[in-house]
């Protein structure tokens, strides 16, 4: 069995990384991890893939085709004929 | 709020063909990066673009702010990708469960491993680890994917995530965190893992 207090505090880690968990939550997590330190470590590795995710580039994109860029272009012109 | 899209609506509010064309370019990296994070193919990501910037031709209207846009343009591109989903490798819908996804303490950190104290730029800069997350988030159930890149890769806040999603809040952060424990336990394979919170008591 897990422990539960652990298990709850599992739950909140992502809405406590983005700092929107309410106060209460915010406090009660922060009390548990003071003594908990798989929980500390836990929640670190959580962070370093969340950052990672926000560093991760795609592929470049190739140029837009020429239809697409004829399509833009005409409806940029139509709409600002009506303006 | 995605940065580059505020730049883009400016851009093409001025009208000018250099502006304009400058603007494309900008919305194409965006989508064609969405559309690659989504389905993981090329020629998915390049219909996704195609499609969803031919339809943003077709129905510019006068965007109010570049959130506007932004969340347009996510929710078109989204729908794209899942309809074209011959080439790109899409999970079976399913739920994560938290319970299922709480690391057990079985999962023991395998001997000479890279500690978890890798930093997220060496994630990003080994080739063999990026490639580990590409693929984590690719084998995500859709609608974990597509919350978690919204909101991580994206950097959209919550509620522009539900907007695009069609889905309330609380159901936004609850797939995020799933998502995102599913692809922390993933790269734990490669990096040693933390000492697991149910260690603390069954150690």
């Amino acid at each position: 069995m897990p422990d539960r207090h652990c298990k709850q505090i599992f739950a909140m880690l992502s809405e406590y990384l983005d700092e929107q968990l309410p106060v209460k939550n915010c406090r009660e997590l922060e009390r548990h991890l003071k003594g908990c330190a798989p929980c500390i470590a836990y929640l670190e590795s959580l962070k370093t893939t969340v950052e990672a995710c926000r560093g991760y580039k795609a592929p470049r994109a190739p140029a837009p085709s020429r239809e697409v860029k004829a399509a833009l272009l005409a409806a940029i012109q139509r709409s600002h004929r009506r303006q | 709020m995605n940065s580059h899209v505020e730049q883009a609506l400016a851009s093409l509010k001025s009208g000018n063909p250099e502006d304009v064309e400058r603007a494309l370019e900008t919305l194409q990296e965006v989508v064609y990066g969405f559309g690659m994070k989504v389905c993981g193919v090329r020629e998915d990501a390049e219909d996704t673009a195609q499609e969803t910037l031919i339809r943003l031709a077709r129905q510019l209207k006068d965007f109010p702010d570049a959130r506007a846009l932004a969340v347009w343009l996510y929710k078109v591109a989204k729908t794209q990708c899942l309809m074209s989903r011959r080439k790109s490798k899409f999970a079976p819908a399913q739920m994560l469960s938290l319970d299922a996804l709480m690391p057990k303490e079985s999962d023991a950190a395998a001997p000479g491993v890279k500690s978890w104290e890798v930093t997220p730029e060496e994630i990003l800069l080994n080739k063999e680890l990026r490639s580990k997350l590409k693929d984590a988030v690719l084998a995500l159930p859709k609608h974990y994917r597509l919350v978690l890149i919204l909101r991580d890769m994206e950097q959209l806040d919550t509620r522009e995530v539900a907007e695009v999603m069609g889905i309330s809040e609380e159901t936004t952060k609850m797939r995020l965190h799933r998502a995102r424990v599913f692809l922390r336990n993933a790269l734990a394979g490669y990096v040693r893992r933390a000492e697991m919170p149910e260690a603390k008591t069954h150690a």
